[in-house]
């Protein structure tokens, strides 16, 4: 049984040496080919300074060069942070500084965008394209370099599933993202679950549509590495165009899509998919926001044999509940469960009275417990505290169970439902996005006084942004100049789309901001 | 001719500008930039682009068109649309 998940390339690697494990642009790598060029950049790292436990950065647009990565920095007994290669520098340079990435896996074009102290902070950046030949700076390593590496082998590193393996950076409320921190056991309890659940087999051809930040992807790349099956990673270029999309998925015969419910309902209104054209999709995986039911049960008339799971769970657990759609039961829903617990998972709800919810009917904040719950955020004691707390419902011995933030409701079939946030942390195209780290953006230009930013829903994404700002006295700042502003700080999905300016923000009673009178008297529709 | 592919080029160009890259914090977007790459375009400016081409320049795009060959920069959603003008 694999403890690490670099053993699950290994045991496939024996098992299939000459079968397809990985596809992107054009490009394909054999599982004898992602076990040996792992290898070599695992002994890369170590000889420019790796050491067990470092993070290691991942900046460049999906490639097959992602994959042997990811698996070089574990072998290597690090840590890998996929970092977003269309967020702003300043963004990417935070994350850098605040975990302290010393060893970056880029492009040249994307290490010449960073701030000047960002790259000087670096000790060594490996070029997964040919960097020019001259003014290459401090400690750049051209990819060639891997052949001067042992391929038949990783470098011995002791390791056990408690170690780390990937942090991935979401939306911090504070206005600074947060590394929630993945151990080799974390990623391997969703995996395994997910393993026997979907019965991937090594015959199974799965997409990989999320980006490789987004803990869709670990599904996506570890079971079908697990199963020895082939992952076709989806590049944003392909994923913007529906029709485009729907024909990666025909063309590479793909037998398991996982993606977010808007990429699913972009496909179905004008990918023009057919069940014809898609004999091989068995099964259909969907995470990360709420499925607007009209055209889930669209979905599940269009492709009457595909499988259809809703999967559930923050960041900090990966997946922790599912629901299988029961096409019979579909007709009369108006909302779709988040399911039931996965196997080695336990979730409850926790009312008001901070008593576990057992009536039927009855809400509460979801709680969760065991081996997926992350280990905490990166350098961020405080904030671990405050959401992976010691279990209070359990006495017999220690164990941190994990605050979710989601109010769900019990149903009679011990099925959970989702009916809101406790926080002000909302869902777009499936990205977290902590509202108070778009307002601090915002703030943080020296012409606003106040500002607030709002969710308004959109039945294809889920929430799209507006922002409300009361600008100093003496200053006039225009949208545009204050969406600029805050392309340099926050990802673009996060920008607000509208800014409306107000003389003030209105405040409630105790002079908190009154999110819910903003919501109620600004114009949605002003977009 | 001439002044005619002007005027839809700048159209284009305009909309593209104040609707999609505004919005996406962009100032400048050059003519034979990627919209796709700068990120000025994501799933639903995708549609809102389609929107406007049909509206203004009078033609019917179908899903099959929305691609990254027509829709990649303005260079090329100005060729686009003239060869859906001659059709």
């Amino acid at each position: 049984m694999a403890y690490v998940l670099q053993q699950l390339l290994s045991a496939s690697a024996v098992r299939f040496p000459e079968k397809t494990a990985v596809w992107a642009r054009g490009r394909s790598l054999s599982y004898r080919e992602l076990e040996e060029r792992s290898n070599q950049l695992a002994h890369l790292l170590l000889e420019g300074g790796v050491r067990k436990g470092d993070r290691v950065g991942l900046f460049f647009p999906k490639c097959v060069e992602s994959i042997i990565s990811m698996l070089a920095v574990l072998k290597a007994g690090a840590v890998y942070v996929p970092l977003d290669p269309q967020a702003p520098v300043e963004r990417i340079g935070y994350i850098i500084g605040n975990c302290g990435i010393k060893v970056l896996i880029t492009q040249d074009e994307r290490r010449r965008s960073l701030h000047a102290t960002t790259r000087e902070s670096l000790e060594a950046c490996v070029m997964v394209d040919e960097a020019r030949e001259s003014g290459n700076g401090k400690g750049v390593v051209p990819w060639s370099a891997l052949s001067e590496y042992p391929a038949s082998h990783a470098p011995l590193v002791t390791l056990t599933e408690t170690d780390l393996a990937y942090i991935l950076y979401t939306s911090g409320s504070t206005g600074r993202p947060k590394g929630v921190m993945l151990s080799h056991r974390n990623a391997l309890t969703f995996v395994e679950w997910c393993a026997e659940k979907f019965e991937i087999t090594p015959e199974d051809r799965l997409s990989n549509h999320a980006p490789l930040h987004f803990d869709l992807s670990v599904f996506d790349v570890y079971n079908a590495i697990e199963a020895g099956a082939t992952v076709y990673l989806v590049t944003e270029e392909t994923a913007l165009f529906p029709a485009t999309l729907a024909k990666f998925i025909e063309s590479h015969r793909i037998s398991v899509w996982y993606s977010v419910p808007s990429a699913l309902v972009l496909l179905l209104l004008h990918g023009d998919l057919k069940a014809e054209k898609l004999p091989q999709l068995r099964t259909i995986l969907f995470a990360g926001e709420v499925f607007p039911m009209k055209y889930l049960k669209q979905l599940a008339t269009l492709l009457p044999a595909v499988e259809l799971d809703n999967l559930y769970g923050p960041t900090e657990t990966n997946v922790c509940t599912y629901y299988r759609v029961d096409r019979e039961r579909l007709a009369g829903m108006d909302q779709l469960p988040i399911g039931i617990a996965c196997e080695n998972t336990e979730v409850f709800a926790v009312n008001d009275k901070d008593e576990i919810v057992v009536q039927s009917g009855e809400s509460g904040e979801l709680y969760v417990r065991g081996p997926s719950v992350t280990c905490g955020y990166w350098g961020d004691v405080e904030k671990t505290q405050k959401m992976v707390v010691p279990n209070r419902f359990q006495p017999n011995f220690e164990e941190k169970i994990y605050r979710t933030g989601d109010m769900v409701t019990l149903a009679e079939d011990g099925n959970y439902s989702f009916v809101g946030r406790r926080d002000s942390m909302i869902k777009s195209r499936g990205y977290r996005i902590e509202l108070g780290e778009i307002e601090s953006a915002l703030l943080s230009h020296p012409g606003v006084r106040e500002a607030a930013a709002i969710a308004v829903p959109d039945e294809l994404v889920g929430n799209r942004i507006k922002a409300i700002v009361a600008a100093h006295a003496s200053e006039s700042i225009e949208a545009a100049e204050l969406q600029q502003y805050c392309a340099q700080r926050i990802p673009k999905y996060m920008i607000p789309e509208f800014i409306e300016f107000r003389e003030s923000l209105p405040r409630t009673s105790t002079g908190k901001l009154d999110r819910v009178g903003l919501s109620r008297d600004s114009h949605p529709l002003a977009m | 001719m001439t002044t005619k592919e002007t005027t839809v080029k700048d159209q284009i160009r305009q909309f593209v500008c104040t609707e999609l890259a505004s919005a996406k914090g962009i100032a400048v977007v050059a003519d034979d930039e990627s919209l796709i790459e700068n990120g000025v375009v994501d799933s639903l400016g995708i549609f809102r682009l389609v929107t406007f081409l049909e509206e203004t320049f009078r033609v019917k795009i179908g899903d099959e068109e929305i691609s990254a060959e027509n829709l990649q920069s303005v260079d090329m959603i100005e060729q686009f649309v003239l060869r859906k003008g001659k059709k």
